[in-house]
């Protein structure tokens, strides 16, 4: 098991702004309190992350993950080719949900902001995360991540990662009974990876 | 030596790391290892005993992940009790063996950020704890918490179930943090305060790395600290996890602490029989220094201490209905959200401590102050001062918060002393104790100090310390009594310098019934700092009060650079108000319409349109006129803009925003208006299992907007409440949120719930996961694509009235 501290993750503002549901074409309201928002987030974020290499097994009616089977015809595509995959758990920390919370009550329109900020920083810190796994594993090809809940990949193997990963010990992410992580911003996928043929 | 005695001389001995050893045995990665209790005992005994021969005192039983979360109630007794016995087969003396409960964490969250009950979780640790009991147990062990608030519900659990020593140790990251944000200081508060025999830190690093952790707790804490590092970090090697600091360098790291005041020391992951022999040889003869129990007033939020009694502190005195109709009429409704803004203001004002009083009629107040404790831990890491007449709220409210907390208050009355100090002794708390008794207030300082000496006396005898007790000695109006400020800075001056202890006023009382009452307040606040009064409350929102709490800490050389002082001065408002852009009043009031209302709600701006809606109504436009005229047809505007995607979300929430703060400034001049009469109640609720409430805010803010009634139940909502809620003010419509698949579930159930008990009323969803047909297929009756889409269903639905179509 790998714990990674990631960092400060630069805010993007644009992409802030698609997470509060505003595209990038569009011109921001003059007032909208986003410098206050930010201000306000650095403090709260704290991106970390856990990580594991697993074997991947190909049967007929499933995937053998390495820590827990699925008959996801989706995930089966996705990961095509592949030999291992890495499973990883991200969170922005417990922080920027209380930091959210604490908007909400000022202005529904803060809380939303909030909320895009730590959806952005944990996102980002996905993206940090997987450009070091490529740095660590020179050898193969990573393909980009996925999580449960996309196309017919059950929300349900949730329980498994969060478990297989000891998400509450390793980085305090805890499951809700309706599978909802707490704390919120944060995300967990696997990554396939393929053996770079040398030449 | 018994256990007690051992762990207050030092050095006590634990075990070592568990897991690691029986995956060498072959416990798969996966595997629970509590499940080995039953299928190979033989194996945990032979571990336990060659923990007992490196020479541990205290050996945990193999029931770290023993939860009624996770196993059925009989096969958690089973592997306890098979648990236990695998130590006793161990054991093959009693002399300085003992045999500890090993608890750990339920691997949920808890309330407010999760959703585990507090009370639940205190009631599934309180089984295992008899169950370890009913075993044979030496004491109960509680380790690897991460989170303060279920180290409280396992602590309290213990102590409410057992008489064995409770020792408790948290899992703190790097940052010296927990994950939920606590620290060795406050964790120390919090911990003693409930009762906690032993204090301390395991796992998540290795003793290096964790001694300034340990370091902190030694300077906060008055019981034996303990410490149980891993054995370094983990890292891969050939697929094998192996540890990086090897016994030598692990037992002299720890044994270095042992003349610091360490008590209580053994290893966590990665470690093995091997650590604690090299461990117990390193420590060899040498004896931890007696503990120096700390002598400062400490409370704590979950994240933050504040001492009393240092320099002084502002206790916010804002949320207390006395005298509050807006606030009572919140209380009443259930309105949380005004009672969390008045919080978050105050403390941006600069309070350091919230008082917390919900007493108002018609209200069940223990389970007021106990939701607007948990609530307002979820948005503020200010400590709280419990502040209530009833014993009862406030031992619920101090069982849910999350702290150590101020207790308002007790007095030298026999029957409150009766009832309040046996909260104090049990949950911790810093009291504030008023001096008056069954004869009232004395009329002079003596006689207050003789009170404060009585409730020192009776709180001896409950063993609460005298640095846990403040005395209030009164505040009385100086209109009615030309001595009366004097006598109570008199008694202030008498407790101080007799007894010690630190000194809490609420000062406002003092020019009651005089006009200009904060020139009076903030003079007499400075007398009374200069004094020695350790906090006042106050509020923070007077620039007069505050001005003179900054400027007293300025002239005391508490403020360096006079930094305090000056950001103080930057909030005050300018001398002279800032000109309106000329003629915009004048305009406004010859035509009738202000000309820039409808554009200021348009663009989202907050300030411009409350000020534009003073000015006209000032300067005679109707209230009705001003929402007819020009908000609605600028939220219309905005609406159909967002309808037809040429405005975006954020835009029309500020337009929104905007729009509100028009409207507040009708409301303010208590104009009645059409649209405040008659107006449609709607009922919106995140449902049960879902947390997720952005989405439910702004369908709540619009349609407030749009001049519906909206009671908000919050998030995570059972069915029953909502049909409650619904059937109580009869409302003909009710918005529910989910945003998983996970909880559509308990969505279909609320709309059957409520179609089948309340007929009257129109269910409306919305939420990422639904569609149209979803939303059908469920049986709601409109589906809210958006928020606008919500709108104007509300406006159909209250529009056709009951009969549905």
């Amino acid at each position: 098991m790998h714990l990674v501290e990631l960092g400060e993750i630069p805010f993007d503002e644009k992409e802030i702004l698609r997470y509060a549901m505003m595209p990038s074409t569009a011109t921001a309201p003059e007032e909208l309190p986003l410098g206050e928002c930010l201000a306000a987030a650095r403090s709260a974020v704290r991106c970390r992350a856990v990580w594991q290499r697993y074997p991947l097994g190909w049967h007929e009616k499933e995937l053998d993950l390495g820590f827990a089977k699925t008959a996801s015809q989706n995930l089966r595509k996705h990961l095509e080719g592949c030999t291992e995959i890495l499973l990883f758990a991200c969170t922005a920390g417990g922080e920027i949900d209380r930091r959210i919370n604490r908007e909400k009550v000022l202005s529904p329109v803060r809380g939303l902001l909030m909320s895009a900020i730590g959806s952005q920083q944990v996102e980002g810190a996905c993206d940090r995360l997987c450009e070091e796994l490529e740095k660590e594993h020179p050898d193969h090809v990573l393909i980009s991540r996925y999580s449960p809940g996309y196309g017919d990949l059950p929300l349900e193997l949730q329980r498994d990662i969060i478990r297989a990963l000891d998400c509450g010990r390793t980085i305090g992410i805890t499951l809700t009974d309706s599978l909802l992580m707490q704390p919120s911003k944060s995300v967990t996928a696997v990554i396939g990876m393929k053996e770079r043929k040398t030449v | 030596m018994s256990l007690s005695e051992l762990m207050k001389r030092g050095p006590l001995f634990l075990d070592g790391g568990m897991g690691s050893l029986l995956q060498a045995q072959g416990l798969m990665p996966g595997e629970a290892p509590e499940t080995w209790n039953l299928t190979h005992p033989e194996k945990i005994t032979a571990i336990h005993r060659a923990y007992y021969e490196a020479g541990s005192h205290l050996v945990m039983a193999n029931t770290f992940g023993v939860h009624p979360m996770r196993y059925p109630i009989d096969e958690c007794e089973r592997m306890i009790r098979a648990a236990v016995n695998c130590v006793k087969a161990a054991r093959e003396e009693t002399e300085e063996k003992f045999i500890g409960l090993d608890v750990g964490p339920c691997g949920k969250l808890l309330k407010p950020l999760g959703t585990v009950d507090f009370e639940e979780a205190v009631g599934y640790y309180a089984q295992i704890v008899r169950m370890g009991v009913e075993s044979g147990v030496d004491c109960i062990f509680i380790e690897t918490m991460n989170d303060s608030q279920e180290t409280r519900a396992a602590l309290l659990a213990a102590k409410e179930n057992c008489d064995l020593p409770v020792f408790v140790s948290n899992a703190y990251g790097a940052d010296g943090k927990l994950m939920t944000g606590g620290t060795p200081e406050s964790m120390a508060a919090m911990l003693e305060g409930l009762g906690a025999d032993a204090i301390g830190v395991n796992c998540s690093l290795g003793p290096e790395a964790l001694a300034p952790i340990v370091e902190r707790y030694l300077a906060a804490a008055s019981v034996p600290v303990l410490m149980k590092p891993n054995a370094g970090l983990p890292e891969v090697k050939d697929g094998k996890t192996v540890y990086s600091v090897m016994p030598d360098t692990f037992s002299e790291q720890i044994a270095a602490l042992v003349p610091k005041g360490l008590r209580i020391m053994g290893g966590c992951c990665g470690t093995t029989p091997d650590y604690i022999r090299t461990l117990r040889q390193t420590v060899g003869s040498s004896v931890p220094p007696q503990i120096a129990p700390s002598a400062g007033t400490v409370i704590a939020s979950r994240s933050r201490t504040v001492e009393l009694g240092k320099d002084p502190v502002i206790i916010g005195e804002r949320i207390n209905p006395t005298g509050k109709k807006r606030l009572r009429q919140a209380l009443q409704d259930g309105d949380m959200a005004y009672i969390l803004n008045e919080a978050i203001v105050q403390e941006e004002r600069g309070a350091e401590v919230l008082d917390v009083n919900v007493g108002t009629p018609g209200i069940d107040e223990a389970e007021m102050l106990c939701r607007a404790v948990e609530e307002l831990q979820a948005i503020t890491d200010l400590p709280l001062q419990l502040d209530t007449a009833d014993p009862q709220a406030m031992e619920r409210a101090l069982r849910r918060y999350n702290g150590k907390a101020m207790i308002n208050s007790v007095n030298g009355k026999q029957e409150v002393m009766d009832a309040v100090f046996p909260l104090v002794k049990k949950y911790g708390g810093a009291l504030v104790a008023l001096t008056l008794d069954e004869e009232g207030i004395p009329q002079t300082a003596e006689g207050r100090f003789a009170i404060a000496e009585r409730i020192l006396t009776e709180a001896e005898k409950y063993g609460i310390a005298r640095k846990d007790i403040l005395f209030d000695p009164l505040t009385m109006t100086v209109s009615a009594d030309p001595s009366a400020a004097r006598v109570t800075l008199d008694a202030l001056r008498m407790i101080r310098e007799k007894t010690g202890c630190g000194t809490v006023l609420g000062v406002s009382n003092v020019s009651f019934g005089l006009p200009a009452r904060e020139v009076l307040g903030s003079i007499f606040l400075t007398m009374a700092l200069h004094t020695g009064l350790s906090a006042a409350i106050m509020n923070p929102l007077s620039d007069a009060m505050t001005g003179a709490m900054i400027s007293y800490r300025t002239l005391t050389e508490r403020d360096a650079n006079c930094g305090e002082y000056i950001r103080f001065a930057d909030t005050l408002p300018a001398k002279t108000t800032a000109a309106a852009p000329a003629g915009t009043a004048k305009a406004a009031g010859a035509e009738g319409q202000p000309q820039g209302l409808r554009r200021a709600v348009v663009k989202g701006l907050c300030k411009e349109a409350g000020r534009l809606a003073r000015e006209a109504l000032e300067a005679g436009t109707g209230g009705l006129d001003l929402i007819q005229k020009e908000i609605i047809p600028a939220l219309d505007e905005v609406g159909k803009g967002f309808e037809e995607k040429r405005i975006y979300l954020p835009q029309l929430m500020m337009s929104a925003e905007a729009a509100e703060s028009a409207f507040k400034e009708v409301k303010a001049r208590s104009i009645r208006t059409e649209n405040q009469e008659n107006r449609c109640r709607v009922v919106v609720a995140t449902v049960k299992g879902d947390v997720h409430d952005i989405g439910k805010n702004i369908v709540k803010l619009l349609l407030e907007n749009y001049g519906f009634e909206v009671t908000d139940l919050g998030k995570d909502v059972p069915p029953e409440e909502i049909l409650a809620a619904v059937e109580r003010l009869h409302a003909p419509v009710c918005g529910l949120s989910a945003l998983m698949t996970t909880t559509v579930p308990a969505m279909a159930e609320t709309v059957e719930l409520i179609h089948e008990k309340a007929p009257w009323c129109r269910v409306m969803v919305g939420g990422a996961v639904l569609t149209e047909d979803f939303a059908r297929e469920l049986g709601a009756d409109g589906y809210g694509k958006d928020a606008m889409a919500s709108v104007r269903l509300a406006e159909r639905f209250a529009e056709e009235g009951e009969e549905k179509p």
